[in-house]
């Protein structure tokens, strides 16, 4: 990791603490692992519990030194927590990695949350693979969230299967796909595919699927997923038609578009752009 | 524990044996259609309930109820741990999966940590659950050290509670004492002297699970004094309101320790509603409900009342987490006298 990234969340730091806090934070930042982990788990006594305020250029800086990594609305809490998990000293790997394991065996929700967050930005990155999937396993919405939203981990490095989940359970749980980092770098067909099984099963029972996440589907269309675009431009609701169009207009497929043609209205906002995804990201 | 095979009274809780008989409970049906207009827009605070034995729809009651806040302390779990890391599974339950179960209900969730009585008798095991316990007690939400106490009063018990007790001083955290069932008055008088002998002010000990014998002295000498309302075997709270008349409400706090066995997580918004209805104050009802149980484990700093004392309908702690869209999600209310299950 570079230093450039610990001396911008540094820098968000001392815009967010008193001189005290950060006296503390900079005293624990230095100390021998044990004291250091310690204080990663003493955070909330020594920092106040309130969401963080960044400046305009911070945020521009940090996100142009680590696209997809960013610190928004995240407390001071986890940000220092954080903060120290930088600080730990990668050189000798097995005390380094015990050391992050241990955190991880003995942590509660919050500090699960920063351990997830802080993930892009320790050493050995592909250490941490089975946590992360753990992580998408958890039933624990705040931890879920830590590792799948606003996280440029799993893009980085979880494989197919493991991304599909993660995509899978974000919508099966209700959550905004748009949220999820490299969601069109890893769009894949066979995801593509078992949303399709997936929106069938919802309809069946009589619920719906957020229009949205047909927006990974665009590229693989193939008959059985034309017929899901079918239904959904029949839909009552106007956002799964607005999105069958999108869907639609990405296929290479000259059905989808003859499809597509058919709802003249439809066709021409999103030929035009003035409809995108973006509207129906919530 | 259980030893007689001929044994035949139903599950005993973790904090009694099975050895006192069961009463027959005295005629009060008051159902809680008829009381809760008496408790109407009062808050309490649980400090000591055991919830990873209990379910969604006690949350949900209790929330309904207006517990808006609750201690859960490390216990025995209704068997003997094998190793350590079912301690430490244990342990991060507390402060993991089960405080996220209670945001979902908009209840806030704290927990005190320790080796319970029992399972100190195991001493290897003991031993190790020794070294792990530093690195829980300073947890966010961990606002003491408890249960901790005596039991059988065993030398091994008290040499854990005494080890416990020097590690809640060198912590700054209270101490939530489980005061033995058997031959209980000498075990909680045993418990409070052990106390003051390692220096500890009794204002920052809780003593847990009195009756009427052993109030007096716990309260003249300084310590804090909660009463289980546990059915048939325990505490009842008409009982519970003689002990509020005659001593009044400094110092003493209602707790359900609801667990596995036959109890009720609604205790104390019960008790509330039969001293509303036998004419106890509303600040003595708020003091014993509420109040005194967020003095005594607030002295850990960890129990911030903003987090609770909001709009009753918003969990507070999802404030922390941002972004709204990203809460953990509160649970929907099923239609329960519904036959129909969507």
């Amino acid at each position: 990791m570079s230093d450039i990234i610990k001396q911008k969340l540094w820098s968000v730091l001392t815009y967010n603490t008193s001189p005290a806090e950060a006296d503390w934070l900079r005293q624990k930042g230095s100390s021998n692992p044990l004291e250091l982990m310690t204080a990663f788990v003493a955070v909330p006594r020594f920092v106040p519990k309130k969401i963080i305020t960044n400046s305009p250029e911070l945020k521009w800086e940090l996100n142009a030194e680590f696209p997809g990594f960013s610190v928004e609305n995240w407390s001071l809490v986890r940000l220092s927590r954080v903060w120290l998990l930088t600080q730990l000293d990668p050189s000798d790997k097995s005390e380094y990695i015990k050391n992050i394991e241990t955190l991880f065996d003995t942590a509660e929700m919050n500090e699960l949350v920063a351990l997830y967050s802080a993930l892009p930005l320790l050493s050995y990155p592909d250490q941490w693979l089975f946590r992360a999937t753990d992580a998408v396993r958890s039933n624990m919405g705040y931890v879920f969230d830590s590792i799948a939203l606003h996280n440029p981990y799993p893009e980085k490095h979880f494989s197919e299967l493991a991304w599909n989940q993660m995509v899978l359970k974000t919508i099966f749980n209700d959550k905004p796909v748009h949220l999820i980092e490299g969601l069109e770098n890893r769009s894949n067909e066979k995801l593509a595919l078992t949303l399709s099984d997936f929106a069938h099963e919802r309809w069946a029972a009589g619920r719906s699927v957020p229009p949205q996440v047909w927006r990974l589907t665009g590229k693989y269309l193939n008959p059985a997923l034309l017929a899901d675009m079918q239904h959904l431009f029949e839909s009552e609701n106007e956002e799964d038609r607005k999105a069958a169009a999108l869907a639609c207009n990405e296929s290479t497929l000259t059905s989808a578009h003859y499809l597509l043609a058919k709802y003249t209205d439809l066709e021409k906002s999103v030929k035009s752009g003035e409809l995108t995804w973006a509207e129906l990201e919530h | 524990m259980c030893l007689n095979p001929n044994e035949t009274s139903p599950n005993p809780s973790h904090f009694e044996d099975s050895e006192e008989t069961m009463a027959a409970p005295a005629h009060r049906d008051i159902a809680w259609n008829d009381y809760k207009d008496l408790i109407k827009g009062m808050r309490f605070f649980d400090p000591h309930i055991h919830m990873v034995s209990r379910t969604t729809d006690d949350y949900q009651a209790m929330r309904q109820a207006g517990i808006v806040a609750l201690i859960e302390p490390a216990f025995w779990v209704g068997q003997p741990r094998t190793g350590l890391s079912s301690f430490k599974d244990y342990y991060s339950s507390l402060v993991g999966w089960e405080r996220f179960r209670s945001s979902q209900f908009g209840i806030k969730h704290y927990c005190t940590m320790g080796l319970n009585s029992r399972e100190a008798n195991n001493e290897s095991l003991a031993e190790q659950v020794m070294e792990v316990l530093p690195l829980y007690i300073y947890k966010e939400g961990v606002v003491g050290v408890g249960e901790i106490g005596f039991d059988d009063q065993t030398p091994a018990e008290e040499k854990y509670y005494r080890l416990q007790l020097e590690l809640a001083k060198e912590a700054k955290l209270p101490v939530q004492i489980h005061t033995p069932h058997r031959d209980k008055k000498k075990g909680t008088e045993r418990s409070m002297a052990i106390a003051l002998e390692h220096g500890i002010d009794p204002s920052w000990v809780i003593v847990d699970h009195n009756n009427e014998e052993t109030v007096k002295s716990v309260l003249d000498q300084g310590f804090w004094a909660a009463f289980t309302i546990y059915p048939f075997t325990k505490m009842g709270n008409e009982r519970m309101v003689k002990v509020v008349e005659q001593y009044g409400p400094e110092r003493i706090m209602v707790n359900s320790a609801a667990d596995w066995g036959i109890s009720d997580p609604l205790a104390i918004p019960k008790t509330a509603a039969l001293m509303k209805m036998r004419g106890i104050s509303d600040e003595t009802i708020r003091l014993v409900t509420y109040q005194n149980a967020i003095d005594a484990f607030g002295k850990s700093g960890q129990i911030d009342v903003t987090d609770f004392e909001g709009d009753l309908k918003i969990d507070q702690t999802e404030k922390f987490h941002g972004n709204s869209i990203l809460r953990g999600g509160q649970q929907p209310e099923p239609a329960r006298d519904s036959l129909v299950i969507q």
